[in-house]
């Protein structure tokens, strides 16, 4: 017999010893409820888990101020994402002495788009795909997300509803990657990004 | 599980850690630290308790339909290009991961599942280069150690051990400074990591409706190890399965905020096959290994099949008193602490482990902390009894309990004991620091109390 036909059965067997409750409908999706300004929310809560937020007032400042942060940071080479509200930046970075790469491990920013956002806990939402390759997020020291403020929802019970098809691989980001595996010292930036910093435009 | 293997003397293991100043500090901060940070993002969840109503409710559910739950995984990975595996014991899941992974470079990131089946001694045997990625993780190999605490698995480190361990690996002496300790560790890591072949990871859940295997972490060395190598193995447990993606609203609403004490780790991907195409990175296969390995066993026994909705937060050990003193390496298993004390049993034998369900003071903190709900304080006290039957109680004990049943259904002798444990009671002082065998045993560790001056019965006569 298969490993899959043993395990199967032997599930089969035992499955109903025990009942199978029914999960109480609905109860979960009152958990959470809205959070009442949900986009000073997320900036509270993003700061909190360690991300430089900026508020962009007019998005046409977009790009000089993505670009302000990678000259304070010290980034020369940067990847970033295809999309077609990132490209008013790539073209202003194109034109200033930002090196643009297409090789996350040579950069020294990763430039995203994120597709939701969580309030409630400061997470950003990217999806791979093509152009969206998923070291951008991760490889690079700094990770600079763009949130448009209509995508953030208020809980992660309001998030998956709005899922539509998953892509190989969705990502939750909250702050930068972090360890407190030393003695219980946090430590920010261990494998992944050390500074994340998003932009919040209205479109 | 290992295999059997010796009984687990945990009173010896636990009296040898009472003895190291150091582990003991390190696990009284740590886990006062996990405590505080726990209470403080838990108290911001009114839904907390309905919540844990909850996820322990879709847990059983699942596990009732475990069969069908697990048959939909396996459709919805496979449509998505994935290869889905069957094992039935950690042997079988180590020969298939050993066989994906012969001879090439593997980065792992931290997987319970994975330590439980020894699978990096199997990788060597097949001739992997193989790295862990997780920085404690880390630090273990190159120690050489096993982990002690489920989210913290370095606790028993100090950072200057650490420090020594770490300028070793890199070949240049480190200060024992953390930061400058874990920017060490990411360099020499990131070397592994860019030259990989086989990425390893586990998985903390799985979603049956959409084929997608979910994990949860802060260093970014999961994303790593699902990003940079061609193929990345996912191995899991069966019971990891949940059954839709909404029901990840509640398990990460739980999860870190009873784990780590955050409202969010860092980072929780959600795979959903290899990469597609026009991709620039993503593993180009993507396997996914279901194991056994005893858990059809646990779910066969409808008393202790809830154990099976652990999600391994490891908050019942931050809150366990005896954990806290006798930490993770005295229970000798992958799955330490209360619900280690569970599953350890289960896994390698009553006789085996059967000192460990009696590692605990029934205190029932373990019970009120976990975010599914699992009544671990009635699973201990159920184990109890099938470890005696199981090893059988030792002579002077039944010769004991036969002599008190005697004497319990006889009124007289009830009289006459009473008079005599009264008497003998005053003659051995209030506070008696030395008892005859095998009393001694019983006292070692505990305050003889005071007999009653009269017996009820005299009471209610006069």
């Amino acid at each position: 017999m298969s490993a899959r036909d043993d395990i199967l059965g032997r599930l089969r067997r035992a499955g109903f010893t025990a009942g199978v409750p029914q999960v109480p409908a609905g109860e979960a999706g009152a958990v959470g409820g809205t959070v009442p300004a949900p986009v000073d929310r997320f900036i509270e809560r993003a700061r909190a888990a360690g991300v430089e937020v900026t508020r962009v007032a007019e998005f046409a400042t977009l790009a000089e101020q993505v670009r302000e942060t990678l000259a304070a940071a010290g980034a020369r080479t940067a990847v970033i994402w295809e999309s077609e509200l990132l490209r008013p930046v790539e073209d202003a970075l194109r034109r200033s002495d930002v090196r643009i790469t297409d090789d996350p491990s040579q950069a020294d920013a990763g430039i995203t788009m994120a597709e939701a956002a969580v309030a409630e806990t400061g997470t950003l939402v990217l999806g791979a795909g093509p152009g969206r390759a998923r070291g951008v997020s991760l490889i690079p020291p700094l990770h600079i997300a763009v949130l448009p403020e209509d995508l953030i929802v208020s809980t992660l019970f309001d998030l998956f509803p709005r899922l539509e098809g998953l892509p190989s691989a969705l990502s939750f980001i909250t702050g930068p990657s972090r360890t407190a595996d030393i003695e219980h010292t946090p430590v920010r930036g261990a494998h992944g990004p050390i500074a994340v910093s998003v932009f919040l435009v209205r479109i | 599980m290992s295999g059997p293997g010796a009984p687990i003397d945990f009173a010896a293991n636990a009296r040898a850690a009472l003895g190291d100043p150091f582990l003991q500090r390190a696990l009284r901060t740590t886990l006062e630290r996990f405590r505080e940070l726990q209470a403080a993002v838990i108290a911001e969840v009114p839904q907390w308790q309905a919540l844990r109503t909850q996820a322990h409710a879709i847990k059983l559910h699942t596990l009732g339909r475990l069969d069908r739950y697990l048959e939909e995984l396996e459709a919805q990975v496979s449509a998505r290009g994935g290869h889905v595996h069957w094992a039935r014991d950690g042997a079988e899941a180590a020969r298939i991961i050993a066989r994906l992974a012969r001879g090439r470079r593997v980065v792992k990131s931290k997987s319970m599942t994975s330590e439980e089946i020894r699978l990096n001694e199997a990788l060597a045997r097949a001739g992997c280069e193989v790295t862990e990625t997780d920085l404690g993780e880390y630090l273990l190999q190159l120690a050489g150690e096993a982990p002690s605490h489920l989210i913290a698995p370095i606790v028993h480190r100090s950072k200057e051990s650490i420090a020594e361990l770490l300028s070793a690996a890199a070949g240049t002496p480190l200060p024992a400074e953390p930061e400058r300790l874990t920017a060490a560790a990411r360099i020499l890591l990131r070397r592994r990591f860019l030259a990989a072949e086989v990425g390893i990871t586990g998985a903390n859940f799985a979603v049956a409706e959409t084929g997608t295997v979910v994990l949860v972490e802060n260093e970014g060395n999961i994303r790593l190890t699902t990003t940079i190598p061609r193929v990345h193995i996912a191995l899991m447990g069966i019971e990891k399965v949940v059954p839709r993606l909404g029901d990840l609203a509640v398990f990460l609403t739980l999860l870190p905020r009873a784990a780590t004490g955050q409202r969010m780790s860092s980072y929780v991907s959600l795979i959903t096959g290899p990469r597609r195409p026009g991709e620039a990175d993503g593993p180009e296969e993507f396997h996914l290994v279901l194991m056994d390995n005893g858990r059809t066993a646990i779910h066969a026994d409808a008393v202790m099949r809830e154990a099976l909705a652990c999600i391994r937060c490891g908050a019942c050990l931050d809150v366990c008193p005896v954990f806290e003193r006798a930490g993770g390496h005295a229970y000798e298993s992958v799955y330490p602490g209360p619900i280690g004390a569970v599953l350890t049993p289960l896994f390698r034998g009553l006789v085996t482990a059967g000192d460990l369900p009696f590692a605990s003071s029934l205190c029932g903190a373990c019970g009120e902390v976990c975010p599914v709900k699992i009544d671990l304080p009635r699973l201990l006290l159920e184990l109890r009894p099938r470890v005696v039957r199981a090893r059988g109680a030792a002579r002077w004990e039944r010769m004991f309990l036969r002599g008190w049943s005697w004497v319990m259904r006889s009124p007289a002798a009830l009289v006459s004991a009473g008079r005599l444990v009264r008497f003998t009671r005053r003659l051995l002082g209030p506070r008696p620091r030395w008892l005859p065998y095998p009393f001694s045993q019983w006292a070692a560790s505990r305050d003889l109390p005071p007999a009653a001056p009269f017996a009820f019965r005299e009471r209610w006569r006069r």
